[in-house]
C-alpha cells in the first residue's frame, strides 16, 4: 500500500507542478469564453454587406416617386435600411452583363404571378449568407402580407398587427418546478463535453506515461520493485488525481469569476442599465430578470459539480485501463493510433449522442445511453440537469463499476505482458493471447 | 536447500511459445561471493535475472533465496541494476533517488542520509537538484548504480554494470563492487560480457548457452580445466630453424613473428600428453635460442569461446 502511495504521489506531483498544467487550467475558461466570442463574432461577420435590387414587375410592393424620379417601396417600413442590407427598386430587370457591371450583389425578381406561387427568384454573382437570404425573404414577405391585408381585409395594418397573436410556450417540470428545459439541456451538454475532453485527455496521459517509461527503459527497474498491477493502478490513480485537481481549480476559478464579476457588476451601473428595474439590483436578482440567464439560477450547481467529479472518476478509470494497456502494447506513440481509434469510438459516440440529445434530452437514446457503461459517464451528465431517479444513477454507477473491474483485469494482463516487450507492436492476436495468459 | 547458498537455482525452465529460454538450469550461488552469470546474447541470462526479481515466473523448477523459496516478499532484500535502464527525465536527481529508495521500503530520512554518502563517494554530489535531462550518461549510470545498492541488499544483481562508463568511472564502480564483496555481507550476481571484469572480480561463474547450463565452477578451476597442453615459447632465430628443430616433438599451432620484440618470435605449441614438459624445454633450448617458455593459461574469454563453440557443435 505504501509503494502504491509513492507511485500515486509521483504521478500526481510531477504533472501538477508543470507549467503546462497551470497554463492549461487557466486557459480552459479563457478558451471556452474565446470560442463563444469567436462564434458570435463569426456569426455577425457572416452577414456580409449586400445591396439588393428588387425588380417588381408585379407593381405590388413599389411605386414611382415623381418628385425624386426613383422607384421606392410602397411601405418603406417593410424595408428598413439595415447597416448591412440596402434595397433599391426597379420595374424591369437588368441584363446579366449590366448586373455584373453594377454595384448590386443580388437581384430579386417579383413577377406578375407572385401572389399565386409565392416564390421569387434571385440572381447573384457571389452567393449570399443564409442570414442575408432570411432577412430579404422576411422583408419581402412582410411587404406582400401588407398588400394582402389592405386588399383582402381592408384593414389598417396597425389594426392587423394588434390582432395578430403569437403564443410563447413556457415549460415547467412538474417534479422540479424548473422551467427552461433547453437551457438545462445546454448546461448538461456543456458538462458532457467537458467530461468527454477530460476523460480522453487524461486517458491519453496514462498511455503516454506508460510509453515514456518503456522508452526511457526505466520500467524494468520499477517492475523489479513493484508489481505491474501496482504500477498500472498507481499511474491511473495519480493521473486521475491530476484531473480532479484541475476540476477543483476550475470550479474554484468559476466561483471566483462569478463572485468577483458579480460584485464588480453590482458596483458599476451596468446592471441597472440593462434591466427594467428602477432600483439597484444585486447580481442574482439581475440574472433573474434576464430571460437568457435565468435558468442558470435554477441549476443545482453543487449536484452538478459532484456529479462531474463522480462520473469523471468512474469514466476516467474505465478508459484509463484501456489506454494503459495500449501504452504497454506499443513502443511509440505513433504506433498507438492503431489501437486508440477503436478505443475512442465509445466516448466519441457518447459525445455525439449527448450533442443530439440537446433537442430531446429525455428521449430513449439519452436514457439508454446513460445506462450503457461505456457511454454512461458522458451521457448521464446531459440528463442530470433534467432530473434523474436515484436508481438510474445506481444502474449507471454500478454498470461502470463492473465494466471498470473487467477492464482492469483484462488490461493488467496485457500490461504485464507488454510492459517489458520492446521492438514489436502487438497484433490483435497477441493481445488476445495476452488476455488468456495467466502470467 | 544448500547451506551457505545465497541462491539455489534448481532445474528452472521457461519457454516463450515454442522458444525455450531456459532449459532445466541448475546451479548454486554461494553466499558473500561475486558470481558471474555468463553467456552469449539470447542465452537466457536476462530471463533468469527477471525471475530472480519476480518480473517473470518459471514454468518449472524452483529458486531458493537464502534457504527459502523465493517470493515477492524477498524483493526488498534484492538490488537490481538491469542492462536496460533509465531514469525519469523530468524529475530531479535527488527527488528521483528518494522515490526509488522509498519504493524499496526505506524511510525518507534514512534514504537521504545514505544517498548523500553515496553521492559524495561516487562524485555525484552537486547534481541533487538537477533534472535528469541535464545529467550526462555516465552520471546517470552512477545514479542508477547507487539506486541499486542504496538499501544494502543481501543479493545485488548487476547486469552489465560497467557498460557506458569511461575507464576512470568504470574502475571506481568496480572498486565499489569489490569493496562490497570484501565486506562479505552482499552476494553479487554479475552478468556481463566483459571477461576482464569476470577474471578480476568473480569467484565463480555459470555459463549459459541456448538456455542450458554449459559450465559452472570457480573461475580459476575453469581456467585450469581448460588447459590442453599448449605451451607458449618465445625464441630468436628463424622460424624455419625452429620448425626443423621441433620435428615431431610437438604440434606447432601458431607463430607470430617479431613479437614481443623485433627479432623474436612467439609460437603456440601443443605437446603430446605423455611428454614431460621440463625435459622437453631442456631439450629444445639446446636446439634453438629460447627467451621464454610458459604453459598456456586460457583466459575466461578463451574458456567462454571454447565452451560456446563446443556446445554449438554438439547442437548442430
Amino acid at each position: 500500500m505504501k509503494t502504491l502511495k509513492h507511485i500515486i504521489y509521483r504521478e500526481w506531483s510531477t504533472r501538477v507542478r508543470r507549467k503546462a498544467f497551470w497554463l492549461g487550467t487557466l486557459l480552459i475558461p479563457a478558451l471556452l469564453a474565446g470560442s463563444i466570442g469567436i462564434s458570435v463574432w463569426m456569426n455577425s461577420g457572416a452577414e456580409k454587406e449586400a445591396k439588393v435590387l428588387v425588380v417588381d414587375a408585379s407593381g405590388l410592393i413599389s411605386r414611382f416617386d415623381d418628385r425624386r424620379e426613383v422607384w421606392l417601396p410602397t411601405h418603406p417600413d417593410c424595408f428598413p435600411e439595415r447597416s448591412k442590407l440596402m434595397y433599391r427598386f426597379a420595374p424591369e430587370a437588368m441584363g446579366d452583363d449590366a448586373f455584373l457591371a453594377s454595384d448590386f450583389d443580388l437581384m430579386v425578381f417579383f413577377d406578375d404571378g407572385i401572389l399565386q406561387h409565392s416564390s421569387a427568384k434571385y440572381y447573384y454573382e457571389k452567393a449570399p449568407a443564409m442570414s442575408t437570404e432570411r432577412a430579404i425573404s422576411s422583408d419581402l414577405a412582410s411587404a406582400i402580407e401588407r398588400f394582402k391585408v389592405k386588399r383582402d381585409l381592408e384593414l389598417d395594418f396597425e389594426t392587423y398587427k394588434r390582432l395578430k397573436t403569437s403564443i410563447q410556450l413556457v415549460g415547467e417540470d412538474v417534479v422540479t418546478r424548473d422551467g427552461n428545459a433547453t437551457g438545462r439541456a445546454l448546461i448538461g451538454f456543456f458538462f458532457s463535453a467537458l467530461l468527454f475532453l477530460q476523460i480522453v485527455i487524461y486517458g491519453m496521459h496514462v498511455m503516454r506515461g506508460v510509453i515514456e517509461e518503456k522508452a526511457n527503459r526505466i520500467v524494468e527497474v520499477v517492475i523489479s520493485v513493484v508489481t505491474p498491477m501496482q504500477l498500472m493502478t498507481g499511474k491511473i490513480i495519480g493521473i486521475g488525481l491530476v484531473g480532479l485537481t484541475q476540476f477543483a481549480l476550475l470550479a474554484a476559478l468559476g466561483w471566483l469569476i462569478y463572485f468577483a464579476g458579480g460584485r464588480w457588476l453590482e458596483a458599476s451601473d451596468l446592471l441597472k442599465a440593462t434591466s427594467d428595474a428602477s432600483v439597484s439590483l444585486d447580481f442574482e436578482s439581475w440574472m433573474a430578470t434576464q430571460s437568457g440567464l435565468r435558468f442558470l439560477l435554477d441549476v443545482n450547481w453543487p449536484l452538478m459539480v459532484t456529479a462531474v467529479a463522480v462520473f469523471f472518476v468512474l469514466g476516467y478509470f474505465m478508459y484509463a485501463c484501456i489506454f494503459a494497456a495500449i501504452g504497454a502494447a506499443v513502443d511509440q506513440e505513433s504506433d498507438a493510433q492503431y489501437y486508440t481509434i477503436p478505443a475512442l469510438i465509445p466516448p466519441m459516440l457518447a459525445y455525439l449522442l449527448a450533442a443530439s440529445s440537446i433537442e430531446n434530452p429525455e428521449g430513449d437514446l439519452s436514457i439508454y445511453g446513460s445506462y450503457f457503461p461505456l457511454t454512461a459517464p458522458i451521457m448521464m451528465m446531459t440528463r442530470i440537469p433534467m432530473g434523474v431517479d436515484g436508481w438510474e444513477l445506481l444502474v449507471a454507477i454500478g454498470g461502470i463499476g463492473i465494466m471498470s473491474y473487467l477492464l482492469l483485469l483484462a488490461s493488467s494482463r496485457i500490461f504485464r505482458l507488454g510492459i517489458l516487450t520492446r521492438g514489436k507492436r502487438f497484433s490483435w492476436k497477441d493481445l488476445w493471447n495476452g488476455l488468456r495468459s495467466r502470467h | 536447500m544448500e547451506k551457505g547458498a545465497a541462491l539455489v537455482i534448481d532445474h528452472v525452465s521457461k519457454s516463450y511459445g515454442p522458444q525455450k529460454a531456459l532449459d532445466a538450469v541448475r546451479f548454486t550461488v554461494p553466499k558473500g561471493k561475486v558470481f558471474g552469470l555468463l553467456g552469449p546474447n539470447g542465452a537466457g541470462k536476462t530471463t533468469l535475472l527477471r525471475m530472480l526479481n519476480g518480473i517473470t515466473r518459471a514454468d518449472a523448477g524452483s529458486i531458493a533465496f537464502f534457504g527459502e523459496q523465493l517470493s515477492r516478499r524477498h524483493l526488498p532484500r534484492i538490488g537490481y541494476l538491469p542492462e536496460e535502464r533509465g531514469l525519469y527525465k523530468t524529475m530531479r536527481v535527488g527527488e528521483q533517488a528518494l522515490y526509488f529508495a522509498q519504493l524499496r521500503g526505506m524511510k525518507k530520512e534514512d534514504a537521504r542520509a545514505k544517498l548523500m554518502h553515496w553521492f559524495e563517494k561516487l562524485e555525484v554530489d552537486g547534481w541533487w537538484n538537477k533534472e535528469v535531462s541535464e545529467v550526462s550518461k555516465g552520471m546517470a549510470q552512477k545514479i542508477q548504480f547507487i539506486l541499486a545498492i542504496l538499501h544494502e541488499p543481501d543479493l545485488l544483481i548487476l547486469d552489465e554494470p560497467l557498460s557506458g562508463f569511461d575507464p576512470i568511472n568504470a574502475q571506481r564502480v568496480r572498486s565499489t563492487i569489490q569493496e562490497m564483496s570484501n565486506q562479505g555481507d552482499t552476494t553479487i550476481l554479475l552478468s556481463t560480457h566483459d571477461m576482464g571484469s569476470v577474471e578480476e572480480m568473480c569467484d565463480e561463474v555459470a555459463l549459459l548457452h541456448q538456455g542450458s547450463l554449459v559450465l559452472n565452477g570457480p573461475v580459476q578451476t575453469l581456467r585450469d580445466e581448460a588447459r590442453d597442453g599448449r605451451v607458449q615459447v618465445t625464441f630468436r632465430g628463424t622460424v624455419m630453424q625452429f620448425t626443423v628443430a621441433l620435428g615431431a616433438s610437438a604440434e606447432l599451432l601458431e607463430v607470430t613473428s617479431d613479437a614481443p620484440r623485433p627479432g623474436e618470435h612467439t609460437a603456440m605449441l601443443r605437446l603430446p600428453s605423455a611428454t614431460d614438459s621440463s625435459q622437453w624445454i631442456h631439450w629444445i633450448s639446446g636446439t634453438v635460442q629460447l627467451t621464454s617458455c610458459t604453459e598456456w593459461q586460457p583466459s575466461m574469454r578463451d574458456v567462454f569461446m571454447q565452451a560456446v563453440k563446443e556446445t554449438s557443435k554438439v547442437a548442430s
